[in-house]
């Protein structure tokens, strides 16, 4: 379904991503995690042609039989909320304050090419699919009529709408409150026909991903089945992260990874995770691949 | 939306009755009797008081003041000191002439505004959008009426292609009327146009970082198609607010452009009628521009709430 080989993602001289590398199969859902700044979102901007100014990528990414890297804007264009949609983080700001709920989902099928009054059927029948009350209504209301919950839904719905082969979600539920955060999780586990999920919150891909990419300064540094990478970590940050998370008896340190993740461009040459890494050496100076089959890492002193 | 223009309605009543209060009040305060005034130095006492009782500036000032105000309800600015001519009319006239001085001037200012302020934020980073912004800079610098003395330097002394003033009746010759406002209309236009300019460059600049757009590019649009339906309508929220500003200053403003120009409009009328002390004139004029402004205001508030459902 989704091919990713080689994706550097550059501004100016400064390498934000390098050297990423991973599949989608069709129906699987794929968690993508790391913490803030390891280029989890310029990843999945890079996917839809939607980097910022002056931030460019490179290498090959192939959905199905099309190339999403280093193809102009007109046929990126096509793919954008049709074969390929993206659900965004922050719910309240991502509607236009001034239209109605039903006129942007309509939009995404208009621009499309469905006509006008079908759009507007169709619309409300997606509000219903993604479970808002009174479908018919919320069509009528806007934005900040909704909860941010409700707006979320209708991200996903819009993102639905033509039957995309991959949807991207960027940390769709971190703005939410936990029990609507669960309910959204449930729908877009539901709905989604292949999922890349970007989130920081293992919890959140523990309830849904089954398999899990973790990113570290720019790149990939393990990634495998969600049950053997959460229960037998083989690279040491992923090890950390997951000891961080990890709920701790009563009374005894919490456990963190030492020192805080540079900024970009400023991450050691060779392996990015060496300056914190308690298990570094010399050999760390030059980068370790992503080996192994199924279950990779990219370490030279892997735990086992 | 219908209770909400009542209440705004109601505001703007009671907004012109507390100003037609203020003008009279001030307009009262100023020292100099209208009736001493128009006989000179040498009247007799007995004259004066005539004149007085004639001009019902006798009486005392609350009933002077319902007298005026209630004739002001039916259009009856009152009798001029100094001419005996209704004011009401004068002022009907010359409201026409400026009223079209300032809309055509706000239009040429809107109609540059627009592109070129999109313009510079969409090119923001290019030279080209810095230097509209730059030249915007210098247009804020220049008041209107240096403006129009350019203009009538290079288009009427140096070309001489356009009249350097006056003002032709539309029902006299359309031809001439248009020809005798182009320069006028420039003058404000360009300078409003350059005021207007920066503020569109800036709305558009905020609207281009808001996650709305992306969203809309997430759903298939090109950035121009994204802004063009998502941003310009959300841009014009914080631009119909200065919109209404510069609107009242350049009626305000337009007595200037009047006097450069020698276009009969309300400036004009206004600076007559204080050259020539007719207090009821100058009473009425003032009145009338109070109006307009916080008619315009009314205007925005409402523009406001049809543009944004937030305020509903």
């Amino acid at each position: 379904m989704l091919k990713v080989e080689g994706l550097t993602v550059r501004a100016g001289t400064v390498e934000l991503v390098s050297d990423v590398s991973f599949g989608i199969a069709p129906g699987e859902r794929v968690g993508l995690i790391g913490e803030s700044g390891s280029g989890k979102s310029l990843t999945a901007l890079s996917l839809m042609g939607l980097l910022p100014e002056g931030v460019t990528a490179s290498g090959r990414a192939r959905l199905g039989e099309r190339d999403l890297v280093g193809v102009p804007e007109s046929r990126m264009k096509r793919l954008r909320g049709g074969e390929l949609s993206m659900v965004f983080q922050e719910p309240m700001t991502a509607l236009n304050p001034l239209m109605r709920i039903g006129a942007q989902v309509a939009e995404v099928l208009t621009l499309h090419g469905r006509p006008r009054q079908e759009a507007r059927e169709r619309s409300v029948e997606l509000l219903e699919r993604v479970r808002l009350p009174g479908p018919a209504q919320i069509a009528r209301a806007y934005p900040h009529q909704l909860s941010g919950g409700q707006r979320q839904r209708v991200m996903l719905a819009i993102a639905l709408a033509n039957g995309p082969g991959l949807l991207i979600c960027d940390e769709p539920t971190t703005a939410l409150d936990v029990t609507v955060q669960k309910q959204m999780l449930g729908l877009i586990a539901e709905v989604a026909p292949a999922l890349l999920f970007i989130t920081h919150d293992l919890a959140v891909v523990a309830s849904l991903c089954e398999r899990v990419l973790v990113m570290y300064g720019g790149r990939v540094v393990e990634s495998g089945p969600l049950r053997e990478v959460f229960t037998r970590p083989r690279h040491r940050y992923t090890q950390g992260l997951l000891a961080a998370s990890r709920l701790t008896p009563r009374g005894t340190r919490l456990p963190i990874i030492p020192g805080a993740v540079p900024a970009a461009g400023h991450f050691p040459g060779g392996c990015v995770f060496r300056d914190r890494c308690p298990h570094a050496t010399p050999a760390c100076a030059t980068t370790p691949a992503l080996t192994g089959d199924g279950h990779a890492h990219a370490c030279w002193h892997p735990a086992d | 939306m219908t209770t909400y223009l009542l209440k705004r309605l109601a505001v703007l009543l009671a907004s012109t009755a507390v100003a037609a209060v203020a003008v009279f009040a001030f307009m009262a305060l100023l020292p100099g009797d209208p009736a001493e005034i128009a006989l000179g130095v040498n009247a007799t006492p007995e004259a004066v008081a005539e004149l007085r009782r004639q001009f019902g500036t006798d009486r005392p000032p609350v009933a002077q003041f319902l007298d005026w105000s209630g004739g002001l309800v039916s259009g009856d600015f009152g009798t001029s000191y100094v001419t005996g001519a209704p004011i009401g009319p004068q002022i009907a006239e010359r409201l026409g002439v400026t009223v079209v001085l300032v809309l055509g001037g706000m239009v040429l200012a809107l109609a540059l505004a627009v592109p070129l302020g999109t313009f510079a934020a969409v090119r923001h980073r290019d030279p080209l959008g810095v230097a509209i912004s730059a030249a915007s800079q210098v247009g804020i610098a220049i008041p209107a009426f240096l403006a129009g003395i350019l203009l009538v330097f290079v288009f009427a002394v140096r070309a001489q292609v356009l009249p350097s003033g006056g003002y032709v009746p539309i029902t006299e010759d359309p031809g001439e009327w248009l020809r005798g406002l182009l320069l006028p209309w420039l003058s404000l236009g360009l300078v409003q146009g350059a005021v207007l300019t920066r503020y569109v460059r800036s709305a558009v600049l905020d609207v281009m970082r808001e996650d709305y757009l992306r969203t809309a590019r997430a759903k298939g649009r090109g950035a121009a198609g994204a802004l063009w339906r998502h941003g310009l309508r959300n841009a014009s929220v914080p631009v119909v607010t200065v919109l209404g500003l510069q609107l009242a200053t350049l009626l305000i403003g337009a007595v200037v452009v009047e006097r450069v120009f020698v276009i009969p409009g309300l400036g004009d009328l206004l600076l007559n009628g204080v050259a020539q002390r007719d207090l009821l004139l100058v009473q009425g004029v003032v009145m009338v521009l109070v109006a307009a402004v916080l008619l315009i205001n009314f205007v925005v508030d409402v523009a406001y709430h049809l543009l944004d459902p937030r305020l509903r």
